[in-house]
């Protein structure tokens, strides 16, 4: 019963939240919902991994400051083993 | 039905790749992990399949494959896997003994219920590999530090989760968390053996441990992106096998019960 009411309050979310963007991007990552409470925020229905930030200003105000959310790039680290010899190929085994 | 099911005209067998262990994971029943084992037979030869099995001791001795090692260790069977921080050491530390007397040069670890579809699955995975340079591919591969993941929010409350990895990393960057499926990970020998030769410190999701120590040791990990839609953590698949070939996956998962029609690849 809880996992039923649970789905269907994340299914309204998803169709009535606020739409949120990557920062970066653009790109949209779905929609939540914000709700202030006790010096937090809770974000409910965020159905990827996103990281809050403070968004940069264009005009430099002291009053307001606007916070957004991004994601991180994928993985594309090199190979310390490679990076630290160079000429090798991927074919060493 | 495409050229590489069973419907279709008789070709040239496929060798088999010898260099890559497929280690099995599987609780399934006698009886069940039959038909699994026969799926895979068709794109590993027996002696390059390493059963581990994690279901009922008292079933372990009806198995009747040869290569296969009881799975003791009881943080396998865990009610609630993410919450109680479910661990594959007993697997890693059974797949790495095994490397000890072969050759095999790559290791795939899959679950019983991630089913391939092509037969030359092996080859496309070493293929993949090498045109990402990598020493790791799997599927849905993140970086999560820093980010709303439940995963690592919730082992970010743990005080000595990031200090572990800032402690034995090679990196620059000591922060660094990925996370990935569990199932459908494609190692080079030297990079499972280098995470297999560290112990656990303290419970840390399999999910998280891997590709983070992976990383944190030098080695490189990608995603397998194109292929992420096949492979799902949740869910019963088994309706989609046909359609998801057609569409070009390699594997499909899960499949909880393979359906009478499976067609085994070719």
């Amino acid at each position: 019963m809880k996992m039923l009411l649970r789905s269907i309050g994340l299914a309204v979310v998803h169709k009535i939240g606020m739409k949120i963007f990557d920062s970066e991007s653009g790109r949209p990552l779905g929609r939540v919902l914000l709700i202030p409470w006790g010096g937090k925020v809770h974000v409910v229905g965020l159905e990827r991994s996103v990281r809050p930030v403070f968004l940069l200003q264009t005009r430099l105000t002291y009053w307001k400051q606007d916070l957004g959310f991004t994601t991180h790039p994928p993985p594309d680290f090199p190979s310390l083993e490679r990076s630290q010899k160079p000429g090798t190929t991927d074919s060493r085994q | 039905m495409t050229a590489e099911t069973r419907g279709a005209q008789p070709g040239p067998v496929r060798p088999k790749a010898k260099d890559v262990l497929v280690v099995l994971l599987s609780h399934q029943l006698p009886s069940d992990l039959e038909r699994t084992m026969e799926t895979w037979r068709s794109v590993v030869s027996a002696d390059s399949l390493l059963l581990a099995y994690g279901g009922a001791s008292s079933n372990f001795s009806k198995i009747d494959f040869e290569q296969k090692v009881f799975i003791s260790d009881p943080r396998l069977r865990l009610r609630d896997q993410q919450r109680e921080h479910q661990s594959w050491e007993g697997v890693v530390q059974a797949a790495n003994d095994f490397l000890q007397n072969s050759a095999h040069q790559y290791l795939y670890l899959v679950e019983y219920d991630h089913i391939p579809l092509r037969g030359d699955l092996l080859d496309r995975l070493k293929e993949r590999l090498l045109t990402e340079q990598a020493d790791v591919i799997a599927h849905h591969l993140h970086r999560i530090d820093g980010t709303s993941s439940a995963h690592y929010l919730y082992h970010k409350n743990e005080g000595r989760f990031h200090d572990y990895f800032a402690r034995i990393s090679k990196r620059d960057e000591k922060g660094v968390i990925l996370s990935m499926l569990g199932t459908g990970s494609f190692w080079k020998r030297k990079a499972f053996k280098a995470v297999a030769a560290c112990e656990e410190p303290f419970p840390i999701y399999v999910e998280l441990y891997l590709p983070t120590l992976a990383h944190h040791l030098g080695f490189r990990l990608r995603d397998l992106t194109d292929q992420n839609r096949f492979v799902m953590h949740l869910g019963d698949r088994g309706s989609e096998i046909e359609e998801a070939r057609r569409q070009g996956a390699w594997t499909l998962h899960p499949v909880k019960t393979l359906p009478a029609s499976f067609v085994r690849p070719l």
